[in-house]
């Protein structure tokens, strides 16, 4: 982290860019971590909420 | 409902790989370990071959002996047959057994399998379904209970047809295929599922070098989930190519000594191949090897021994087209040496340890080389496959069908990856570095959790995130100046020179490509840490979060995602 010199933004928050794209794979349907994954996509869960069920 | 989920409660499932040369059986034992399977017979490598003599079946180890009697109604290497048309296979591995030949749309071996003296056609699903039977025998009657249900290890380039080709015969044997999954990523489960592995961010190379063919394959591990990024398939080469090295070599010698060449004679080549064989995995575990045949040919009894170094002698341009494999699929995916993290070797031709120590010569010292010569924990190549569908069957076999289905299918084709790696700005001295936080290839959603050190002195920091490209770096070390040489020692110096300017330096360095966003932490203790954590949403949106460890208060904030 580097140190801000006259530097200000709304609640300390700015949104400079966004980013440049993804390019659509096929995720390997193998191992526990897909499998939470899979889950979450199921029922639209987030990571949060998935971790409190 | 009830009846199915009753189904499920009851299914018992174990990790299946069927290769041409050989298949395994793997379970996950009570301890949660995976664990081969032998047979009857104690192998845990079953070789893939069926062998009948007056109706009676043979299969693993003692069918293969009978490649040399019987070979005529002995069925091997078949598994690449499966749902594929006559035309398209390759049937040059059967040529010592049964010949595959075109019946109706498929292909079928004509083998004496009963008593009768005339010989029936059986197709070869009818074959797999006979071997994936004795398979699931031996499991059953080592697990004391019957097997029904079971996960399946296929190679990346299985087409649609063989795959219902394979579930087909499959289920003819009484083995419901819970899921297909591909042999490099079982493998990286394998290594990934033991206790003492760390989930982490890596790219992994795996060579799956086979009897008769050998694969390669980059995968991207990203939070515990596997993305193939590219494939290499080469069809003739495998233990097989190594095989044929060592016959010759026996051959050769046979023939200064006894003016024959037993490989004319079919018996004769038969008996060098199995022997071969056994001498080559000798020589993979120890530095001599001895083969010994009665009556090779003319009835006259063989032995001879071979050294390790005369073999790597003569297989070194073998050695050299396995490596180019590697280096191959590293290069279609688009990426270097230096960005691979971990080399697994899978298959039992990857027993051979130079095999290991050439590839370690390719890439980095800091990328991890996954086989016995150069990795003293390494999981047995021949098992990581059977391993890791032991481990899928495990995770899967509590699930109804239904749920299986829904989770392989749409969730997997649709998920978006990161094209740029997301990190932060780090700076040290004058130095701006970028540490990357969520890497190229990340499967979305995502998010990750890091710690950075704050300035000594504590105060208000800065957080920038943002998107970062690395490059490859290549410093060429300065020439060195020629007027210190003296005539006397010109020769000498010439040549360490010209060895010192080849060798370049080669890293990686990121760039920071674009900003993201820009967060102020303030008021932040000396020597104390700050904890970032960023989230990316499937449409690309982020949610950032920045605090002080231990503190308060949070900095949060959301990038939109961008406009199509």
């Amino acid at each position: 982290p580097a140190l801000p010199s006259g530097w200000s933004a709304e609640k300390d928050f700015k949104a400079v860019g966004t980013l440049s794209g993804a390019t659509q794979r096929n995720l390997e349907a193998v191992g526990p971590f897909f499998l939470a994954h899979a889950r979450r996509k199921r029922h639209g869960r987030t990571f949060s909420e998935d971790e409190r069920i | 409902m009830s009846s199915e989920t009753n189904g499920a409660a009851e299914r018992f499932a174990i990790g299946i790989s069927f290769g041409n040369s050989s298949s395994s059986i793997a379970r996950l034992n009570p301890e949660g370990k995976a664990e081969v399977i032998a047979n009857e017979e104690g192998d845990r490598q079953i070789p893939t071959a069926l062998s009948y003599i007056d109706g009676e079946e043979y299969h693993g180890t003692q069918a293969k002996a009978q490649l040399i009697r019987n070979s005529q109604n002995t069925v091997a290497y078949f598994r690449d047959y499966l749902g594929k048309d006559f035309k398209s296979i390759d049937a040059t591995p059967c040529h010592n057994s049964a010949h595959p030949q075109q019946h109706e749309d498929t292909v079928a071996f004509t083998i004496r399998d009963t008593t009768s003296e005339t010989p029936s056609t059986v197709t070869v699903s009818e074959i797999a379904t006979r071997h994936l039977r004795r398979l699931k025998q031996s499991a059953s009657d080592y697990l004391g209970k019957e097997v029904n249900a079971a996960v399946i290890t296929v190679p990346t380039d299985f087409n649609d047809a063989q795959r219902e080709a394979l579930i087909a015969s499959a289920n003819a044997a009484g083995l419901e295929v819970l899921q297909l999954i591909h042999e490099p990523v079982a493998a990286v489960l394998a290594y990934d599922a033991r206790p003492e592995a760390v989930v982490t961010d890596k790219l992994t190379v795996v060579a799956d070098l086979g009897g008769t063919r050998s694969d390669a394959s980059v995968i991207a591990c990203r939070g515990g989930m596997y993305t193939i990024l590219a494939t290499a398939h080469d069809y003739e080469l495998g233990g097989a190519t190594l095989d044929k090295i060592v016959i010759d070599h026996f051959a050769k010698e046979f023939i200064k000594k006894h003016k024959t060449d037993p490989r004319e004679n079919a018996r004769g080549l038969a008996k060098l191949k199995l022997e071969g064989e056994a001498t080559k995995r000798a020589l993979s575990l120890g530095t001599n090897a001895t083969l010994s045949i009665e009556s090779l040919t003319d009835g006259i009894d063989y032995g001879s021994t071979i050294n390790r170094t005369r073999y790597e002698l003569l297989s070194g341009k073998v050695f050299a087209q396995f490596t180019g494999l590697i280096e191959q699929v590293v290069k279609k995916a688009g990426l270097d040496v230096l960005d691979i993290d971990e080399v697994i070797f899978a298959g039992g031709t990857s027993h051979t340890p130079k095999i290991a120590q050439l590839a370690r010569n390719i890439f980095s010292e800091k990328t991890a080389i996954l086989a016995p010569s150069t990795f003293t924990a390494a999981i047995n190549p021949s098992e990581l496959a059977p391993r890791g569908a032991a481990i899928q069957a495990s995770l899967i076999q509590e699930f109804d069908k239904e749920d299986i289905e829904q989770s392989i299918h749409p969730v997997v084709t649709a998920t978006p990856h990161l094209q740029n790696a997301i990190g932060v700005e780090v700076t040290s001295g004058d130095a701006v570095d970028f540490k990357a936080l969520l890497h190229v290839e990340t499967a979305l959603p995502a998010r990750r959790l890091a710690q950075f050190a704050a300035p000594k002195e504590g105060g208000d920091v800065l957080i920038r995130v943002c998107e970062g490209a690395r490059e490859i770096k290549v410093t060429k070390p300065e020439p060195k100046p020629k007027e210190e040489k003296t005539e006397a020692d010109e020769d000498d110096s010439d040549f360490s020179d010209s060895d010192d300017e080849e060798e370049e330096t080669r890293e990686i360095v990121w760039k920071t490509e674009k900003p993201i966003a820009e967060l102020a932490v303030k008021g932040v203790k000396a020597g104390s840490k700050v904890e970032l954590m960023i989230h990316v949403d499937a449409d690309l949106g982020l949610q950032i979060t920045a605090r002080e460890v231990g503190g308060q208060s949070a900095v949060r904030g959301a990038v939109e995602a961008p406009k199509a």
